[in-house]
């Protein structure tokens, strides 16, 4: 298990898209549950709860996600095996490419109201 | 000294060759529908494939003869429906994904050095599955019963209410039924790439064709059951009246929107990825060089395999959803453009940095690179939700598809075909009529579908059978048509050049391209046994760094070269390193693959002609004959004649505890476990959304009762790890009484369910929650039963010794069904009993 942890090993390949995974899954779901159970006025426009509780998931997981990228960019440098090397470089891009999507996809709630 | 006739064999070496052909061959006659061999196998599916894209390209032909002309009366709309949806559903179900898998299946063992996908009789069922089922929906268009609700079956249109006749129930059982073939060969070719390749080929240095296909048969696993969910939910309520779609009995017809388009967003890319998988492989051999960013591709194909999960809202962006969650879908949807643009960018690069040769596949190549970005780029423009809502169910949206799905698998499968073709049929084909029929197709999809956006423009909807010349679309559509018959031109002369080639071909080289993979390293025609011997391979390249590769393996000098004891075998390897493990035991020919799905083609059948006494004696003999296909595996001694391995040699996966067996079980979880989260999300979406959805007060469900089964089935899942640690310590003493128990267990689990639904009082037909609830109950109701049998068919072989401290795998696979039940059991549970109990029914 403590082995899967390291950022050298290939289940990172997919482990940061997965973390977008639930976060994307996670505010679609969190939003249409919002919405239907306690829609904010429209007049709030995108100053609502809602607004700021996907803003808030998507801050920290765009960090996370971040702090994923530079962690496994340090292991590939320090990893001994050629294929530790390449799976930890391979995994930085798509922890990267994962976190610019979380971003890209949450920055929306800046200019759009949630339940309209 | 490269090549196979350099090969020297002395007598010892032709006495394997000799041997290997007795172990592997295929029988002939009637027996020949008992072959389970990859390659044969593989051949099926693509020449059945090819079968229905030429009934497909008919109906497209009828359509847009139909379509040539304003107000033609070349076809009623009644007969012009069922000819769309079956177009699509013919060329999506029927031609694109299984001629993708048979390529797969009859080219990944080939490219990785093993000698056969790891569940051959899987093989074989699937294929079967797939002809039945094909036949079965195929047999409705002759019949004028066809569905008629187009490709994606929207309710409430399909529903028993709009859709009364025979239609839509064939395209839900036939679809279905063939979806079986495409789980069967998803899974197999998950645990072939990661645990059969040959000895030294670590992960990082397969090809990347084996990446492509691995994305893709993992998206197989995980987004086929969603729509198999919803198939099973519309048939249930046209056949039975349960309400899962009906507002009035608590449904909501958007759910099936959601879980369709939650399997058909993802099937796309299933579609695209084999295909730029053939351009992957092609575009590095006619360059000359390796292709540049093989890491940066991997990543590619990683990122488009988990977006595409995440784009499925942006084919329903008129359905009223809010624009929040509309924005996210858009630019979830803009995302993928940049995976795609990778793999672009590492195509032009290898093609920019090496020395291309322009041949006939590369001429499909480029092909393929034109229309491919055009589509791409509408497909820019549809994930803007402005642009989407003008365009939506227009002919724009119809090009858009044809440009993305037809430059992004036809033209590769075309590429490939040309490529691979000599390594088939060990001829060549003709240049002259390659390019003729290249050019007439590729002429003809343009002059088809690049008019076609401009009458989508001008706001022709997809689906209407006939128009008044006042619209102004007819110079449009005559073009259209033209373009249509002049691509058909092309079908034809492609089809000549094939046929042709078989007798007047040349006789083709070792290997004509200059290939770097491992399929160019056998004989032409392919042997059944791919390789008589299997080579250690440790870099991305092996024939361009061993071009002798193709005579040392014929001549016998690599690995698993013995043949006296008649089993058919292969390297199970590790999934990372590639080191070997042990030594897969595959299983020979067997009628059982085609048995099973006669049965199984006996219960669609009936459920279609709604004789259910019928289905219900068909799903008993298909699980009898299901059972007693897996009674002869392992050590049975019908599977394994001789059991005894030379020392040197890995043990036989079955007397190790982690054989592939182990890791298809887990990779069906996948599969199983995206169903069940599909039906945790229509609970919970009609709980939330449906407008008429009727929450009772208290739970119908009796609580002791469901605590008491899921008590049996913590227990028997404890009982059950016990006896795998104790295998592990090679304790056997027991042990049968022990497994027994286990299955006494999943008995009283099973029987505790059935009276928690005989208690419950359920109206299914009345309402959506009821409905439900039947369902999910039924869910945990077969995986019980399941478990029981098992446990009960494990104790009885460890009394004839088939399962033992010797050979200990199958409790481990067995053991990997009831874990899964047990997180199912309990977080249903919660889902069903503790949440609406808590919330209370106002909820």
């Amino acid at each position: 298990m403590r082995r899967l942890l390291k950022l050298t090993h290939p289940i990172h390949l997919v482990s940061g898209l997965t973390i977008w995974g639930i976060w994307f899954v996670a505010i679609y779901a969190g939003l249409s549950v919002a919405c239907s159970v306690a829609p904010p006025e429209p007049e709030s426009d995108m100053f609502t709860g809602i607004n700021l509780g996907v803003g808030v998931a998507t801050l920290v997981t765009t960090a996370l996600l971040l702090w994923l990228t530079w962690a496994s960019v340090v292991a590939a440098r320090r990893a001994e095996v050629r294929r530790e090397c390449y799976f930890a470089y391979t995994s930085a891009g798509v922890f990267l490419f994962s976190a610019g999507g979380t971003l890209f996809v949450g920055y929306p709630i800046v200019f759009l109201p949630p339940c309209l | 000294m490269s090549d196979i006739k350099d090969a020297t064999l002395t007598p010892e070496v032709r006495r394997l060759h000799k041997g290997m052909d007795e172990v592997w061959g295929n029988p002939t006659g009637l027996r020949a529908l008992t072959v389970v061999n990859h390659t044969t196998v593989g051949l099926r599916f693509m020449v059945t494939g090819a079968i229905f894209f030429l009934i497909g390209g008919l109906l497209a032909m009828l359509i847009r003869t139909q379509l040539a002309f304003p107000d033609n009366d070349f076809m009623s709309h009644e007969i012009y429906n069922q000819v769309f949806t079956m177009h699509g559903t013919v060329m999506m179900f029927l031609f694109a994904i299984p001629i993708l898998e048979g390529l797969a299946i009859y080219m990944i063992p080939k490219m990785i050095g093993a000698r056969d996908l790891v569940c051959p009789r899987l093989t074989a069922f699937g294929y079967y599955c797939y002809l039945f089922g094909g036949i079965i929906l195929a047999s409705s268009l002759i019949l004028e019963i066809a569905p008629a609700s187009g490709w994606f079956m929207y309710t409430p249109l399909s529903s028993g209410e709009y859709s009364p006749g025979p239609g839509s129930d064939f395209w839900l059982l036939g679809i279905t039924f063939v979806e079986i073939s495409a789980l069967s060969a998803g899974v197999e070719l998950v645990v072939s790439i990661l645990r059969t390749r040959t000895q030294g080929m670590a992960l990082h240095k397969m090809p990347l064709f084996a990446w492509y296909i691995l994305a893709m048969a993992l998206m197989i696993v995980v987004g086929f059951p969603p729509l198999i969910l919803g198939s099973i939910l519309l048939e249930l309520e046209r056949a039975a009246g349960m309400p899962f779609f009906e507002v009035a009995g608590g449904g909501d017809p958007v759910l099936w929107a959601h879980l369709f388009w939650l399997f058909g967003h993802p099937e796309v890319y299933i579609i695209f990825l084999p295909g730029a998988g053939i351009v992957s492989t092609l575009i590095p051999v006619f360059a000359g060089r390796p292709i540049v960013g093989y890491g940066w591709v991997v990543a590619a194909i990683i990122i488009m395999g988990f977006v595409s999960f995440g784009l499925w809202v942006h084919h329903m962006f008129t359905l009223g959803i809010p624009q929040l969650a509309l924005a996210f879908f858009s630019a979830a949807s803009m995302l993928v453009a940049i995976p795609t643009g990778i793999q672009i960018f590492v195509w032009l690069s290898t093609l920019w940095l090496g020395r291309p040769r322009m041949t006939l596949p590369m001429l499909w190549i480029v092909g393929f690179l034109i229309i491919f970005v055009l589509g791409g780029l509408t497909g820019v423009m549809l994930a803007l939700v402005p642009f989407n809502w003008q365009v939506h169910d227009t002919h724009f949206v119809v090009a858009h598809m044809h440009y993305v799905l037809v430059g992004g698998m036809l033209f590769p499968l075309m590429a490939g075909l040309y490529y691979w073709l000599p390594q088939v049929s060990g001829r060549m084909p003709s240049e002259r009529l390659g390019k003729w029929s290249f050019w007439l197709i590729f002429l003809g999809f343009n002059v088809t579908f690049l008019v076609m956006h401009w009458t989508g423009l001008l706001g022709m909807r997809r689906r209407v059978f006939t128009y008044d010349t006042a619209m102004g679309w007819d110079i449009y559509n005559l073009i259209s048509s033209v373009g249509g018959f002049m691509m058909s031109a092309g079908v034809a002369l492609l089809i000549l050049d094939i046929v042709l080639h078989f007798r007047f071909g040349k006789k083709a080289p070792q290997n004509p391209w200059g290939a770097d993979t491992l399929e160019w390293a056998m004989p032409k025609p392919p042997t059944a046994y791919n390789f008589v011997s299997l080579p250690a391979v440790e870099t991305r390249h092996p024939l361009w760094e061993k071009p002798e590769l193709s005579r040392t393996i014929y001549e016998g000098e690599h690995g698993l070269n013995t043949i006296d004891h008649g089993r058919r075998e292969t390297w199970g390897s590790d999934a990372l390193t590639g080191k070997l493990r042990e030594t897969v035991h595959l299983p020979s020919n067997s009628w059982w693959p085609l048995f099973s799905s006669l049965a199984l083609a006996a219960v669609c059948v009936s459920l279609l002609v709604r004789v259910y006494w019928v289905a219900a004696v068909a799903v008993v003999v298909g699980v009898v004959l299901l059972l007693r296909w897996s009674w002869e595996n392992g050590a049975h001694p019908g599977k394994a004649p001789e059991a005894s391995m030379a020392p040197t040699e890995p043990p036989l996966h079955y007397h190790t505890m982690n054989g592939p067996g182990v890791w298809c079980m887990s990779v069906s979880h996948l599969a199983n476990g995206s169903l069940y989260l599909s039906l945790l999300f229509g609970w919970f979406y009609l709980w939330v959304v449906a407008p008429e959805w009727q929450m009772p007060e208290t739970s119908p469900l009796s609580m002791p009762l469901l605590v008491a089964a899921g008590a049996a089935l913590t227990l028997g899942t404890l009982l059950l790890a016990k006896v795998v640690r104790r295998l592990r310590r090679r304790e056997g003493s027991g042990l049968g009484l022990m497994m027994h128990l286990a299955g006494g267990l999943g008995t009283l689990q099973t029987l505790l369910i059935v009276a928690v639904m005989w208690l419950a009082g359920l109206a299914p037909t009345e309402t959506a929650h009821d409905a439900t609830l039947f369902v999910a109950l039924c869910y945990v109701l077969i995986l019980a039963g399941l478990g029981a049998v098992l446990c009960i068919l494990q104790g009885l072989r460890v009394g004839y010794g088939y399962v033992s401290v010797e050979a200990p795998l199958e409790p481990v696979v067995v053991l990997r069904l009831w874990y899964y039940s047990l997180v199912v059991y309990w977080s249903l549970f919660v889902a069903i009993w503790v949440l609406p109990t808590v919330l209370g029914g106002g909820a």
